[in-house]
């Protein structure tokens, strides 16, 4: 793809992550399914921290993931960041090592890793999907 | 074709002789270097839930207790901080570096002061720095007590 192709496209998920990102955050505070709520909510015993609700306790966080539309929002927001972030990646990258050839081994490389994230992202959204282990 | 690339990165970081703008562009690198690293840990950190609650609940309590101290609101403020800055600052790039809402063409005239770089610039980041400063004030109050302003 043109270079500028490439800057049109991270402009275009940029914005696309804001969308999504700020759905991401709502989701983690006022949209949560726990009743109340907090982030992490911790017995009382001081010292021991024992996770006992809260968002990020393992039956709300489930609850997320079960949900078809939260699946959807999370599968698209990791597409368009793993696109953003990568690219981006390149762009730093191929300034700090300028020249062809290194712009070819930075761009196999970070596609390499980018194909790896996005894979374990959405086996985590597809398999929770599906009911997990 | 082979550029040399003279001063290196670490001439990001030295906006001495531009102003706000190489500020900006400056963090916002490093804002988005730190976050994409971030995102890497995040889907690793996430996919956990695959293996059960009590594997989760453990990694969650690490987390936000990373050797033994509170710091886990300090990281997620951080990452706050930086998400905010990256997404404001990003939609002001895309407003001012893609020519939009900017002033007719004109001919240049001593001493040759871009307007494109005034006006609607200034307004913007000033703009950025008060949406950073309602959202992270608002995301930092409910991360570190939980109450929805």
């Amino acid at each position: 793809m043109r270079e500028s192709q490439l800057m049109f496209l991270q402009y275009l998920t940029g914005l696309l992550v804001v969308v999504f990102g700020s759905f991401h955050f709502l989701l983690i505070s006022v949209l949560s399914p726990s009743p109340d709520k907090i982030l992490y909510a911790y017995s009382g015993t001081s010292g021991a921290h024992v996770l006992v609700g809260g968002t990020l306790f393992y039956s709300w966080v489930r609850a997320v993931y079960s949900s078809l539309i939260w699946g959807s929002v999370l599968e698209l927001l990791l597409t368009f960041l793993v696109f953003h972030v990568f690219n981006g990646f390149r762009v730093v990258l191929s300034e700090i090592f300028p020249g062809t050839r290194a712009d070819k081994i930075i761009t196999y490389a970070l596609v390499i890793v980018a194909l790896v994230v996005f894979i374990w992202g959405s086996r985590t959204v597809v398999l929770a999907l599906n009911g997990g282990f | 074709m082979t550029i040399e690339n003279k001063k290196g990165w670490i001439f990001w970081f030295n906006p001495f002789k531009y102003g706000t703008d190489r500020w900006m562009y400056a963090l916002h690198r490093l804002t988005g270097i730190v976050l994409g690293l971030y995102l890497m840990a995040h889907v690793w950190e996430t996919s956990n839930i695959l293996n059960g609650p009590v594997t989760w609940n453990k990694i969650m309590v690490d987390l936000d207790y990373p050797f033994g101290v509170h710091y886990g609101p300090y990281i997620l403020s951080a990452i706050l901080i930086a998400a905010s800055y990256h997404a404001l600052n990003g939609i002001r790039l895309t407003i001012v570096e893609n020519g939009l809402l900017l002033p007719k063409p004109y001919r240049p005239e001593f001493p040759y002061k871009p307007k494109s770089l005034k006006g609607l610039n200034n307004v913007l980041k000033l703009a950025v720095a008060i949406f950073m400063l309602v959202i992270c004030g608002i995301g930092i109050v409910f991360i570190f007590t939980g109450a929805i302003v």
